[in-house]
């Protein structure tokens, strides 16, 4: 049996907020297996983007572990946590949050360059194919400002799956966007779960985008409370 | 993949986001860069100015006065100022004996020449227009006295009657003086004393008579009048005593430019051209001189001016030292020739002269070449000549008052020193001359006080104690002296028992050994190669103690005293204005790309999140900011090149002052370009980037992947 892609062992986070303490996550278990098409549902405030983040290591808990591809975020120097980011997670983020100044085809490629593991070649091909996927081989030349709210998302589709990770985190991944486009994005993160098998996990406030997803964690105050696949609810 | 391949694929993308990013904020680039550029053009510019500035200084000094070293007696209280302190001349202790030092000096490797030097300033008479006039007449009545008179002597009678027309201008000046005058005062007794004089030399009895006693008149004239008539007056003289020969070879800078340089070994006076025309040309000339250079170099009128309008009415009121200069027959020929040229029937000599000299902005140009063109030739436009002899006193060592008269050889200009003030004025006066007046023994006078003491059985006196009576000295030296009367060379030496002729001492030949031996108070040292001045300065100190002599050296530059500190304090202006400039750049640089960091803020978040390493986000601030100084650097350089190119080709910057001339070494200044300006402002330009970046670049390096997860801003 494969490692679980993420592994969460009663994580807790606490922001200090002045002088008052902010319970953002507590006693927070969760395993995601490779492959999943994962949903993390919860009203407002409930700790879906800090646990997002914590998943992603852009953010370390206050306490418990969260294992990525098997490695303990909060025992990885800042150097090994970026260089996990880069390698092993895809971010989609509900700013779409292109590089202004490079063009979609650069935007998609950055994560490549970073890496500097492929030659120019096999990048352009790998972009191409991307950018084909996601149905903006035309646009490769046009600036992030030169497209629509769903072209530029996909353009972040395409840059969170260039360098093939084998989990990509969006957060609310279309709350900017109206709920038909909304919809295309989802279905295509959703195909390329399927295509490539690369795990998903993201954040909505939306039922319509929730139904897309494998399987439903659920959060209220900084906990989980229920976690149900698509064939229906699954208490914990 | 290699690490190298890697990190030159991130340079391209950072170069690239660099790039567009200066591109996507314009205004900021533009303000910054232009800033850069501003500062890069200063630079290159003011260096290229300040190079050639102290190429030709530098050649200007070394060249002529300065040498490489210079070499002076080590117990001097003052320090050498070769063009005069700020305090006047500075004093030295002599070199007693430079043919020693010059031996010494020699002994150094790459020693090329050394010349003995003496520097200062006395009281100079030179020959008024009166005595010039006497002194023709003076030749008339000799040549009549040993020919016979001949019967046809126009110019006899034209040069009494010129003394005549200027006994009579003089009277008619003191007469004007007496109106003024208290006539009780005594002042107006000695004056009126004077005013009989001269109106005995203007009545017509007096020249009736002249012929009956021609040496007698003479003397009436020359003791009773010509002290009247005091326009040649004293002037100041800044002289340097020196082997001509020795100083012409090592001062290629020193030009004659009228006349002829001092033959070897001979006595006489090189006069400073600058200092002739500042105070030995005729002044309604040297006025027409100053207001001709204010309308053509510096764009000045004489209807707006108050200085040139004065000028002008100096000039046509004070036509007195023009009318003075010419005898009938000459007044004749200037007011023929004035007539003609200004087409106009004016008899008056005195009023056709001042209607030429009353000049307006349109008529100057053409007034300036008819005063050159047609009463110049009349006229001495400068007080002595070349062949005139000129008297100077000065204070010797020993306390009275030694004088010295010397034949003036030439004029002498120092090239690119022309017109420096200080540099300028300087005149060159043969060694034995100047010893003389410094108050040193001279072979001759060695000789003669030596054969004078003998014939008076004279004591001599140490100097100290000489000099200790004449000037009231210490408190225990008595102010009285009682018994010994200090001796008093000077007095023994007019009385003149044996004293050689003048025309023997102009003529004779000093010997090399002879110009040598003796005192200076300076040496000028000539290197084979001037970039070791630094090594060689110490070398010839010790060759010095070891024969005995304690000398300081220094180099050309600290002897020129304030003229060369005046280059150090262009440098120094310089240095601070770029210091400012960068000072200004940087701030503005920093505060922009901090503006800059803060409104990316969410965008470098996100390249954090995605993976890219604080290094990164670090760097590409600093390309950014590099390849704007660097781009807005170069545009700066290729700017400032251009002018710099095309000042050269405009014919450089003219000089529109005397300073500026001084400074330019020449009527112009042609900026040269040095690498090393280019090379220092490129490096200026790196740095004063890499300084500013810094902070910038650690705020963005501090940006969390969080800041990519703000919704908005
Ligand atoms: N940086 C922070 N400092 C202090 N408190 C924070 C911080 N980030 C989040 N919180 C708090 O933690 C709790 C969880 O916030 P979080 O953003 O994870 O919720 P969310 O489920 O994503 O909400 P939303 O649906 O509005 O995005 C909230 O009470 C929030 O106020
Ligand atoms: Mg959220």
């Amino acid at each position: 049996m494969p490692e679980p892609i993420v592994e969460a062992v009663d994580v807790a986070k606490v922001y200090q907020l002045g002088k008052t303490q902010v319970h953002a996550l507590r006693h927070v278990d969760l395993v995601v297996e490779r492959g999943e098409f994962l949903s993390i549902a919860g009203p407002s405030g409930s700790g879906k983007t800090t646990l997002l983040n914590l998943i992603g290591g852009v953010d370390v808990p206050s306490s418990g572990t969260v294992r990525v591809d098997g490695e303990d975020t909060s025992k990885l120097t800042e150097r090994a946590l970026t260089r996990l980011r880069l390698d092993h997670i895809g971010f989609i983020f509900q700013t779409f949050n292109l590089v202004a100044v490079l063009t979609v085809f650069q935007n998609v490629e950055f994560p490549l360059l970073l890496q500097g593991r492929m030659s120019s070649d096999d990048r352009r091909r790998r972009v191409n194919a991307l950018l084909e996927a996601v149905g903006l081989a035309d646009h490769a030349r046009h600036r992030p400002s030169e497209l629509s709210g769903g072209q530029r998302q996909r353009v972040a589709v395409a840059r969170a799956l260039v360098a093939n990770p084998p989990l990509v985190l969006a957060d609310e991944p279309t709350a900017n966007l109206d709920s038909v486009t909304g919809g295309h994005i989802i279905d295509l993160m959703r195909e390329m779960n399927r295509r490539d098998g690369t795990t998903f996990i993201f954040s909505t406030h939306d039922p319509k985008v929730m139904s897309h997803a494998s399987a439903i964690v659920r959060l209220e105050d900084g906990r989980v409370v229920g976690r149900e696949t698509a064939q229906g609810a699954e208490a914990r | 993949m290699s690490v190298v391949a890697s990190r030159v694929r991130q340079g391209r993308i950072l170069l690239q986001m660099a790039m567009r990013n200066l591109v996507a904020s314009r205004v900021r680039t533009l303000v910054v860069g232009g800033i850069v550029a501003l500062g890069v053009v200063i630079v290159v510019l003011g260096s290229s100015l300040l190079d050639s500035i102290d190429v030709g200084m530098t050649r200007s000094i070394q060249g002529s006065l300065g040498g490489h070293v210079q070499l002076y007696n080590a117990a001097s209280r003052d320090p050498l100022a070769l063009y005069g302190g700020t305090m006047g001349e500075s004093v030295l202790e002599p070199i007693d004996d430079f043919a020693r030092l010059k031996a010494a000096a020699l002994t150094v490797p790459g020693v090329k020449l050394v010349v003995p030097m003496g520097i200062d300033q006395a009281m100079v008479s030179m020959g008024n227009v009166f005595d010039v006039a006497l002194e023709r007449l003076r030749a008339d009545v000799r040549r009549r006295m040993e020919q016979g008179a001949p019967a046809d002597a126009p110019d006899y009678e034209a040069h009494k009657a010129h003394l005549r027309r200027m006994a009579t201008l003089l009277q008619q000046e003191l007469r004007a003086a007496r109106e003024i005058a208290d006539e009780t005062s005594g002042v107006y007794r000695d004056r009126k004393a004077d005013f009989d004089a001269l109106s005995t030399a203007v009545e017509g009895g007096f020249w009736e008579t002249f012929d009956a006693d021609p040496l007698g008149s003479l003397e009436f004239l020359e003791n009773r009048v010509a002290p009247l008539s005091l326009d040649g007056g004293f002037t100041f003289i800044r002289y340097v005593g020196t082997d001509p020969e020795a100083f012409q070879k090592a001062f290629p800078g020193a030009q004659v430019v009228e006349g002829s340089p001092i033959p070897p070994g001979q006595r006489g006076a090189l006069l400073g051209k600058l200092y002739a025309e500042e105070w030995l040309k005729l002044r309604a000339a040297r006025r027409l001189d100053k207001i001709k250079e204010a309308r053509d170099l510096n764009g000045r009128r004489i209807a707006k001016d108050e200085e040139l309008q004065r000028w002008v009415k100096e000039n046509t009121g004070q036509t007195r030292d023009i009318l003075l200069q010419l005898d009938p027959v000459r007044t004749r020929e200037a007011v023929r020739r004035l007539q003609a040229a200004l087409g106009t029937k004016e008899e008056d000599p005195g009023k056709i002269v001042a209607a030429l000299l009353d000049t307006n902005d349109d008529n100057f140009d053409a007034r300036y070449r008819i005063f050159y063109a047609e009463l110049a030739p009349l006229l001495q436009l400068y007080s002595v000549k070349v062949g005139d002899f000129i008297t100077i006193k000065a204070p010797s060592r020993s306390g009275y008052v030694s004088s010295v008269n010397v034949p003036i050889h030439g004029f002498v200009e120092f090239r690119g020193l022309e017109r420096s003030a200080l540099a300028g004025m300087m005149s060159v006066l043969d060694i034995h001359s100047w010893r003389d007046l410094y108050g040193y023994m001279t072979p001759e006078r060695a000789a003669e006080v030596r054969r004078l003491k003998e014939r008076a059985g004279a004591r001599t006196v140490a100097r100290e104690d000489a000099e200790a009576a004449l000037f009231g000295g210490g408190a225990e030296v008595p102010v009285e002296p009682v018994a010994v009367k200090p001796f008093d060379e000077a007095a023994l030496l007019l009385a003149g028992g044996g004293r050689q002729s003048r025309e023997d001492l102009f003529r004779r030949r000093y010997t090399q050994a002879e110009t040598d031996t003796g005192v200076a108070l300076n040496a000028a040292v000539i290197l084979d190669d001037p970039r070791r001045i630094g090594e060689t300065m110490p070398k010839l100190v010790e060759a010095a103690a070891r024969a005995g002599m304690k000398v300081k050296a220094v180099t050309w530059l600290e002897a020129s005293g304030i003229v060369g500190q005046s280059m150090g304090l262009l440098r120094m202006v310089l240095y601070l204005a770029v210091l400012i400039i960068f000072a200004v750049a940087l701030v503005i640089i920093n505060n922009a790309m901090v503006m800059a960091t803060l409104q990316r803020v969410k965008e470098i978040g996100t390249m954090r999140a995605i993976g890219a390493q604080r290094r990164f986000v670090l760097v590409l601030v600093v390309v950014e900011v590099v390849t704007t100084g660097l781009v807005f650097g170069g545009l700066g350089a290729a700017l400032g090149i251009a002018i710099v190119h095309a000042i050269g080709w405009t014919g450089g910057i003219a000089a529109t002052n005397d300073t500026m001339y001084f400074l330019f070494s020449g009527p112009a200044l042609i900026p040269r370009l040095g690498t090393a300006s280019l090379v220092t402002s490129v490096a200026i330009v790196f740095l004063v980037s890499i300084l500013s970046a810094l902070y910038p670049a650690v705020l963005a390096m501090r940006v969390t992947p969080l800041e990519a997860m703000q919704s908005d801003e």
